[in-house]
């Protein structure tokens, strides 16, 4: 049944009860931020990150979503936090689904985790495209 | 251990009525079959057989050679739709009944329709209301039965079953009535209500599993077509060897039930309203049929911003129930909260909190914190706009 201890391992467990790096950072002249997803569609992510060079320095997130959509956000945080952005964008939505055994009927949401890590690479690109252009960030 | 707040899905055994089903078990209990007459330990058990059946009775203002014992509700519903249906087709093939009945009605009204009946299924209002106007309209010529539900298993609330009952003998129209959730809550009385057929159960109201009745009215009789054959019990409309302790228990639940049913709903009523304002200052949540009449002990509540598996997961010290327990489970919100307006997410995201009376001001305080820092956390780990 769906809510019950029995649907969710030890680790979206661990992360639903305290999910890391969120909410998302305060808009600055070294954030960049990424989202996809709709209520109506049972998830929609948030995703900011503080970018150091090509790295993002801290990745954080805001989600609506089933226990198992808020601890893939926020491992996904853990995954890519200070990393190179070319490294993040390696990322895809099988990098959390078995440590967190999603069920198959629940992976359409990693993809849209997997589209919000997108957006804010895009973003991220966008940004340090602009810096080395000396232009100031969109 | 979690607190049970799920009344609705079913009650535990009072202890009354587990001493009376102990006392039928025990070495000097009555053992013997109902229907074997010719000696003392069939007579024994006979006997209490028949006060339980007074007592039921008692408790729907019927008389005790209307009462037929099945199952359970599922069951009593089984045999009135089908029963009736197949009894009368000759009369008619065309049947009402609404979008939010439990699905022990909607399944065998859609075996009915495989079978050639017709099945009108009226939408009720937002509040979950089906109203007389509505109801009168929706009868033909053809139609032999409307079955309609008091008291909405998900939100609570309570059909005008009296007005629908002058409705349907004025129109020469058999009614049933599932009143699984509102029996020994609320006054039945099948005779002032024109109800013909009524289904209840034992484990709704503090009584066993396994057990339940159908009232039958015999003046004029209503003629029903068994779905079981064998025995000849219950005369002949319900074939099957009697379980007298679960009757017995189930006599002693309603007897139980009609005698603490003013102090029972007292109780209750102030227990959910202090659920409710205990948790309404957080805002953004509504009370799903609200501005109807309802049973005191349910509560169902929609709560807007928060995503419906997160927020039972969340809540999992507190045994409630998302959709009906017969159905939750399902991705799909509840189709009764569908059939009132709500969007498949606001469906998904409403709980049905139903108290009942064992639930104590400890439990409610402690269903209030969890409640509040449930919904306040997961509301803040949302996505904001973009600042």
């Amino acid at each position: 049944m769906a809510g019950s201890e029995a649907s969710y391992n030890a680790l979206v467990q661990e992360h639903f009860r305290a999910p890391r790096n969120t909410p998302c950072h305060p808009a600055g002249p070294d954030v960049v931020a990424g989202e996809a997803g709709r209520e109506s569609d049972g998830v929609r992510y948030r995703l900011t990150a503080r970018l150091c060079g090509p790295r993002f320095d801290e990745v954080r997130f805001e989600a609506y979503g089933c226990p198992h959509a808020i601890a893939a956000a926020s491992l996904l945080t853990e995954q890519v936090g200070g990393s190179d952005i070319a490294a993040a964008a390696q990322w895809t939505w099988q990098s959390v689904s078995c440590a967190l055994a999603v069920p198959a009927e629940k992976r359409g949401r990693l993809l849209i985790l997997e589209d919000a890590l997108r957006s804010l690479i895009a973003a991220a690109r966008s940004g340090t495209l602009d810096e080395a252009l000396g232009r100031p960030h969109p | 251990m979690a607190i049970y707040l799920d009344y609705a899905a079913t009650t535990p055994i009072d202890p009354r009525v587990a001493a009376r089903m102990s006392e039928c078990l025990g070495a000097a209990g009555e053992h013997g079959n109902p229907s074997s007459l010719h000696h003392d330990f069939g007579r024994r058990a006979r006997k209490q057989v028949e006060v339980a059946r007074a007592q039921v009775a008692a408790m729907v203002g019927a008389t005790p050679d209307c009462i037929v014992w099945t199952s359970g509700a599922t069951e009593s519903d089984n045999l009135a739709l089908f029963g009736a249906a197949r009894y009368h087709a000759n009369r008619g093939r065309h049947l009402v009944s609404v979008k939010t009945e439990h699905k022990a009605v909607l399944d065998p009204l859609k075996q009915l329709e495989r079978e050639g009946f017709q099945v009108t299924l009226l939408k009720p209002e937002d509040s979950g209301l089906v109203t007389p106007e509505q109801l009168s309209a929706a009868l033909r010529p053809d139609t032999i039965l409307v079955s309609l539900m008091h008291a909405n298993n998900e939100i609570g609330v309570l059909q005008d079953v009296g007005a629908a009952g002058a409705i349907c003998r004025a129109r020469g129209v058999l009614l049933h009535v599932d009143a699984a959730q509102s029996a020994g809550k609320v006054p039945i009385d099948v005779q002032a209500m024109n109800i013909d057929l009524l289904s209840i159960t034992a484990h709704k109201l503090y009584g066993p599993k396994g057990i339940g009745a159908l009232y039958v009215r015999r003046q004029p009789p209503v003629g029903l077509q068994p779905l079981f054959f064998g025995g000849g019990q219950e005369l002949g409309i319900r074939s099957g060897t009697l379980p007298t302790h679960q009757i017995v228990g189930f006599g002693t639940a309603c007897e139980v039930a009609q005698q603490d049913q003013a102090e029972d709903t007292a109780r209750i009523t102030r227990l959910r309203e202090r659920l409710w304002q205990g948790i309404a200052p957080l805002g953004g949540i509504e009370i799903n049929g609200v501005g109807a009449p309802r049973l005191c002990n349910i509560l169902n509540l929609c709560f807007h911003d928060v995503e419906g598996e997160s927020l039972q997961y969340g809540l999992r010290e507190l045994a409630v129930s998302a959709g009906s327990a017969c159905s939750s489970g399902s991705a799909e919100g509840s189709y009764v909260l569908r059939a009132l307006g709500r969007t498949d997410q606001q469906a998904l995201s409403s709980l049905r909190f139903s108290l009942g009376r064992f639930t104590t001001e400890q439990d409610i305080d402690f269903a209030i914190g969890e409640i509040r820092r449930e919904v306040t956390r997961l509301r803040a780990l949302q996505p904001r706009a973009a600042s």
